[in-house]
């Protein structure tokens, strides 16, 4: 009798074990981490510290970041194979070029390291419906489409359903971008005639000054006409923000990111609200996720598989709290890919 | 000739001095850290990006030897990509006539190019730097209308892989096979060099180039056609940017608008460090090889040893002052000596 309920006890433990029991117990000391962007940008440095936290929290081996990339195929190629002379075995990469980076995914996957492709899913333009186009190992990035669609239903409550939005944006020759330009134009869609979207500006991602002479430059010409930006880049965001404090014009603003401008700005009440991304989960989770590859402790169930990782809306209401909401978001993330994505051993 | 003479030359050419320096440093980050020695991932991806490299400082150095500045190196590299690009997409032609249609897309961008240069007598530099935005905006036009969102041409033709991947290694002869080192992809690029260093070495039609680039007075009244030679170096100019940007596509995977946008400073330095003269009228085709191999050596070695972006930069661009001040230095060293004899 007793021994049964001993073997009750344990059958019953094992199945209420917390997955992130689990992940404390493979043996990670032999994985080191490289996480490479394609370039130096601010949004990819919290990937520095949640490549940190994971190497700690998890016990792995090691943790680099290495933006050396100059956003230049050729030149990130040059850094991940020089991390790879050095002993770094597995590869947590934001591609620059979305269709050559799959090439760099399938040589290093041939060369046994496990690959991560963050911040961005290279491969179809439906990234969800087509796994299959990536190379990498997984995509933990964000929702670009998701994320656009939900800034620009924010600041087109701002506007109060009707009147001209403009959109600011990155690169024109880029899948996320276009799929950002897809989001918007879908909820500026459901208003149903009533928001138009004035213009869309591409191409001014590279710098904040070439960002803030496109904002001056659409603000002088047009600022009367303008109910609302949504900005679905970084400098671009940063400039809207700044043109808007400084003309004072009734402009709603939805940015993206959050800068220390942007988040000033939001408690000013300068402008309406931001999106935040998550880059230091895609470096926490991303981290684990290589590591339980590499060391051979799990696998992917989907090999390829796209998740998202979270997009939220900040406004002044919640402008103090969102970083907890995101922390724990990352969290359940990665207790995802422990019990829904991956097979451990 | 003495041999003190003959060693005093020796040393006192350009190109000795860079392969010295950039084997000398190749064995310097070597013994500093051994993973530089790496075969996979330093050495053979060194050599291959070298190739490109190579052929597009070859394509600046057709341009530098009349005396000019081709700014659309990288947008020419670009368009031709393209063509070939689509080619693969659209018409699925096979690997070679696909980069023949490449090649004679980036020969006539150079042609209309010379051309306009000589008929509206304006500075080489405007109308090539206006030739790179007019071409940037039509390659960017191209792939947002045609390729939606992928914003690349995808098509793999049957051997781009092997052009990317393999090495001399596979081929053996009496059980001796070439190195693993050696990557496919330096093939074209040695044909280059050999063909364009022919040129300027043995042909009429170098030396008219040169001619033309020494002094444009002098050569027109010697009867050169410098007209015809100014276009000929532009074409041939289009036709190596061309190739270089189809060996990029090659080496990366696909054909996309981002291809040629990183080539116009490489495309400088290697001439420049290899000892090609800014002003025209001299040039140095293996020193293009070598001095590119010295920048890409530099900058790998330094990112072995784990250096940061920003030192990263500033010790690339100290070590190729360094290396750009060695003509000075050994001047002045000469210029020492001869006065302490006298």
């Amino acid at each position: 009798m007793k021994k049964k309920s001993l073997v009750a006890g344990i059958l019953a433990l094992a199945l209420v074990v917390p997955a992130s029991a689990f992940a404390a117990t493979p043996d990670f000391s032999k994985i080191k981490v490289a996480l490479v962007p394609g370039g130096a940008h601010p949004y990819f440095q919290p990937w520095i510290a949640g490549g940190k936290a994971a190497a700690t929290e998890f016990k792995i081996g090691g943790t680099v970041f290495n933006e050396t990339g100059e956003w230049d195929q050729t030149k990130q190629n040059a850094a991940i194979d020089s991390l790879a002379a050095q002993g770094y075995n597995a590869f947590g990469l934001f591609g620059v070029s979305p269709s050559d980076i799959n090439t760099t995914f399938s040589n290093l996957k041939a060369k046994g390291f496990a690959v991560g492709s963050l911040a961005s899913c290279p491969g179809g333009y439906d990234i969800v419906k087509e796994p299959q186009k990536n190379s990498a190992d997984f995509c933990l990035s964000t929702d670009t489409g998701k994320a656009a669609y939900l800034a620009a239903k924010a600041v087109i409550t701002q506007m109060g359903g009707k009147g001209n939005l403009v959109h600011l944006t990155g690169n024109a020759v880029d899948a996320n971008t276009i799929r950002r330009m897809d989001g918007v134009k879908k909820a500026i869609a459901e208003t149903g005639g009533k928001v138009k979207l004035l213009t869309t500006i591409t191409d001014i991602d590279t710098d904040l000054q070439t960002a803030t002479k496109a904002v001056s430059d659409l603000v002088a010409a047009k600022g009367k006409q303008i109910n609302g930006i949504v900005t679905t880049a970084y400098n671009p965001a940063v400039a809207a923000t700044q043109s808007v404090a400084s003309t004072k014009l009734p402009i709603k603003v939805i940015a993206i990111d959050d800068d220390p401008k942007i988040l000033s700005a939001i408690k000013s009440g300068t402008i309406s609200g931001t999106v935040v991304q998550n880059p230091w989960g895609q470096g926490y989770v991303g981290s684990w996720v290589m590591a339980a590859l590499g060391s051979k402790a799990c696998t992917m169930k989907t090999p390829g598989l796209y998740v998202d990782s979270g997009s939220f809306l900040v406004t002044k209401a919640n402008v103090g709290t969102y970083n907890t909401t995101r922390m724990a978001t990352s969290k359940q993330i990665l207790k995802d890919f422990q019990t829904k994505y991956m097979t451990c051993k | 000739m003495s041999p003190l003479t003959r060693i005093r030359r020796i040393v006192g050419d350009q190109r000795v001095v860079l392969t010295l320096l950039t084997v000398g440093l190749f064995l310097y980050f070597g013994m500093k850290n051994s993973a530089f020695f790496s075969t996979d991932f330093v050495i053979y991806p060194l050599l291959r990006d070298g190739a490109v490299l190579t052929v597009i400082g070859l394509a600046q150095l057709c341009a530098l030897s009349i005396g000019h500045l081709n700014l659309a190196v990288g947008r020419m590299a670009a368009v031709a990509a393209l063509a070939a690009g689509a080619s693969y997409q659209y018409w699925h032609l096979a690997l070679i006539p696909g980069l023949l249609i490449g090649l004679v897309t980036g020969a006539l961008l150079g042609a209309i190019t010379g051309w306009m240069i000589v008929k509206s007598q304006v500075n080489a530099f405007i109308v090539t730097l206006a030739m790179d935005f007019a071409l940037l905006g039509f390659v960017t036009f191209i792939y947002v209308t045609f390729t939606g969102a992928t914003a690349a041409f995808t098509t793999k033709p049957a051997g781009m892989e092997y052009w990317r991947n393999t090495s001399l290694h596979q081929y053996c002869i009496a059980g001796h096979c070439g190195p693993r080192v050696f990557p496919m992809m330096l093939v074209p690029a040695i044909i280059a060099l050999i063909l364009v260093g022919f040129m300027y070495a043995k042909t009429r039609m170098g030396r008219e180039l040169l001619a033309t680039g020494s002094n444009l007075r002098a050569a027109k009244l010697s009867g050169i056609p410098v007209d015809r030679r100014v276009i000929m170096a532009h074409t041939l100019s289009g036709l190596l940017a061309a190739l270089a940007g189809v060996m990029l596509a090659f080496t990366n995977g696909s054909f996309t608008a981002s291809i040629g946008s990183q080539f116009m400073l490489p495309s400088f330095l290697g001439p420049v460090l290899g000892g090609t003269l800014l002003v025209g009228g001299a040039v140095q085709v293996l020193g293009t090889f070598i001095g590119t191999m010295l920048t890409l050596v530099i900058r790998q070695g330094l990112s072995v040893q784990g250096i940061g972006l920003e030192t990263l930069n500033i010790a690339l661009g100290l070590v190729l002052l360094t290396a750009l001040s060695l003509g000075q230095i050994q001047k002045m060293f000469t210029s020492i000596r001869m006065r302490g004899r006298t």
